[in-house]
């Protein structure tokens, strides 16, 4: 148990070195980049304002000088304000724009991850038939069509000539519930990936589960087929499906981007994307950092969950 | 107990000759492990079509531009959004120019993108790999630390950044990709390295004297090979995807550099008025990477022994 709670604390420490190396990192590609957010602003501006305007962002100031501030704005967890968008901060873009990608990503993963385990499982049972082969063949075809193309696809069809969704936009009140006709097209266009992915996983972890000492038992028992897989089957096949589950979440985060592109969803995605383009490093810096956050600790957390889970994987040194 | 004795005759006890029977004799064919694989990847109809599709794809990059005798450069306003018709196959984009060129003039910049990508991921990640599992201990703690750290980057972000620091060039994009996607190679390289260094078959060729080089040749790099195949195979058609993806976004290729994903932007533009525009870059981008999971799935069932027995 000790060994445990130090493997953690380790785990720990190694997080907050991680996000440290990615903050500083992000720093210096943003100062590397040629030119600056202010560069298009102030080009038709006399020097005097220019002067002011580079003072009052501290874009004046060398390099390093800017890091410490950066560093040390970041560990009181103040970004600083928008360079583009006056008055905007990055906890304010994160409380607005938050829930958004959250609402789309959660939907997308619902969907997804419920039917690809429904199809995975048929899959797996009616091993060898068609259900089988559709299941198989329409999991390649998903995995093979980017989310980019699906959603633009999606639009064209049910948005631009069907027109029964509309074809861009979010629900603007009530986030969290409200205006579930703008949500259809997006989270059907995200959710195909997980779909094909999770089906795949679920049946080839079955069919591992299968080939094993203890089901023969349990059919010898002269147990049904449906208990076999309810109790024997799906119990044991989990295991990969509930370590991949964090990964997923991590990863809808930044999944979204090329969706909300698409239908203009105003999630954290898009302003980031849009941040990047006009090089507001504030914010770039601080979305990144918070996101890069979000992802590492879900993959922490992935990793103690690993540990209750599968108690054959009780840390020995580290895993490998 | 009464036993009949019985002496044997001098023909009886004579030694059979054992060169008539030739007991040492193999009757079937060697197979190697190669000529395995490419059996049963030939018997697996998905494969074939794959394959067929992929050569097809490879042709028409090739040859595809010339076919149409138009140029892919050359604006016509007199034409401009043409629906496909039997001069314009694939009709013309909103400049005139010939979409059919087009698409495969950005299918081969895709398709090259893919595979140099791919190419410096595996080279970088067995290189990387090799190391951490031929050093050991301190050297490979300290690469395993620095991996672990990149892995845990949101790589889209970093993908991103890097291609705002380097511009939105072809040199910058193929940057910007691999930058964190080697990781994963070298993780499985080292991985298979270090299993195959302890297993019982490479120890017993050092006990007999088997030099390294011969023990790399004959026993790791074959077994590591499959691994790196099945890697190329999964690699491809992502990086496509990533590539057509960070284009649309504009943060990928722009300016007269076609790639399916510029296209597939172009054609957004104009997708309420002429689909189609947006419909053939598309339709080439999934078939080529569909063709790619598809052979990827195949190779994996035909170079994995295991699930044949």
């Amino acid at each position: 148990m000790k060994k445990t709670i130090l493997y953690f604390l380790k785990r720990f420490l190694v997080m907050l070195f991680t996000l440290y190396i990615i903050a500083t990192a992000t720093f210096f590609l943003l100062a590397a980049t040629p030119g600056d957010a202010l560069t298009a602003r102030v080009e038709k501006l006399p020097d005097i304002v220019v002067e002011r305007l580079y003072e009052k962002y501290g874009l004046n100031k060398p390099v390093m000088e800017r890091y410490a501030t950066t560093m040390l704005g970041i560990l009181k967890g103040d970004f600083g304000e928008s360079i583009i968008y006056q008055g905007q901060t990055v906890p304010n873009i994160i409380k607005e724009k938050g829930p958004v990608s959250a609402r789309l990503g959660i939907q997308q993963m619902l969907l997804g991850v419920s039917v690809g385990l429904l199809l995975g499982v048929l899959a797996a049972v009616k091993k060898g038939s068609i259900v089988d082969w559709l299941v198989v063949a329409l999991s390649i075809l998903l995995i093979s069509v980017p989310n980019l193309v699906f959603a633009l696809m999606l639009q064209q069809i049910f948005a631009g000539t069907l027109a029964w969704f509309p074809v861009i936009g979010w629900p603007k009140e009530n986030i969290w519930f409200g205006g579930w006709e703008y949500t259809v097209l997006p989270t059907l266009a995200g959710c195909f990936g997980y779909i094909a992915s999770y089906a795949r996983l679920l049946k080839a972890s079955m069919l591992d589960v299968m080939n094993q000492d203890y089901i023969l038992t349990a059919e010898s028992k002269g147990l049904s087929r449906f208990e076999v897989v309810r109790y024997h089957v799906l119990r044991n096949s989990f295991i990969p499906i509930v370590t991949n589950l964090p990964m997923t979440v991590a990863m809808c985060i930044t999944g979204s981007f090329f969706i909300e592109s698409v239908f203009s969803i105003p999630g954290l995605g898009l302003y980031y994307v849009n941040a990047v383009a006009a090089q507001d490093v504030t914010i770039v810096m601080g979305e990144t950092v918070i996101i890069s956050a979000i992802y590492i600790a879900v993959v922490f957390i992935t990793d103690i969950l690993y540990t209750i889970v599968d108690p054959r994987i009780r840390i020995s040194g580290g895993k490998k | 107990m009464a036993t009949k004795t019985r002496t044997l005759t001098p023909e009886e006890a004579a030694r059979v000759d054992l060169g008539r029977f030739d007991a040492e004799k193999i009757d079937r064919p060697t197979i190697t492990f190669w000529q395995g694989a490419w059996y049963r990847l030939r018997k697996n109809p998905i494969a074939i079509i794959a394959m067929v599709l992929l050569a097809l794809l490879i042709v028409m990059m090739i040859i595809g531009p010339t076919l149409s005798g138009e140029e892919y450069i050359k604006i016509n306003a007199k034409i401009k959004n043409t629906d496909p018709n039997s001069q314009y196959w694939f009709g013309t984009d909103s400049m005139g120019r010939d979409l059919f060129c087009r698409v495969w003039i950005g299918t081969r910049l895709s398709l090259i993108v893919a595979l140099v990508c791919s190419f410096i991921q595996i080279v970088v990640g067995c290189a990387y790999g090799g190391i951490m599992a031929y050093c050991g201990g301190i050297v490979d703690n300290v690469m395993m630390r620095i991996v672990e750290v990149i892995n845990s980057f949101p790589s889209l972000l970093i993908t991103l950044l890097v291609m705002m620091v380097v511009g939105k060039n072809v040199a910058g994009l193929l940057v910007a990709m691999c930058i964190t996607s080697w990781c994963g190679t070298a993780r499985q390289m080292r991985g298979q390295l270090m299993q195959l260094r302890e297993s019982e078959y490479v120890q017993a060729a050092q006990m007999i004297g088997a030099k390294p080089a011969r023990i790399i040749i004959k026993h790791l790099l074959p077994n590591t090979i499959s691994i790196l195949i099945l890697n190329l195979c999964a690699s491809i058609p992502s990086y496509v995807f990533t590539e057509a993806s960070l284009s649309f976004l504009g943060m990928g290729l722009s300016g007269d550099v076609i790639s399916l994903g510029v296209l597939i932007s172009e054609g957004r533009a104009r997708m309420s008025f002429n689909a189609y525009q947006l419909f053939f870059p598309a339709l080439i981008l999934c078939l080529a990477v569909l063709a790619f999971n598809m052979l990827g799935d195949a190779l994996r069932d035909a170079l994995d022994p295991r699930t044949h027995q």
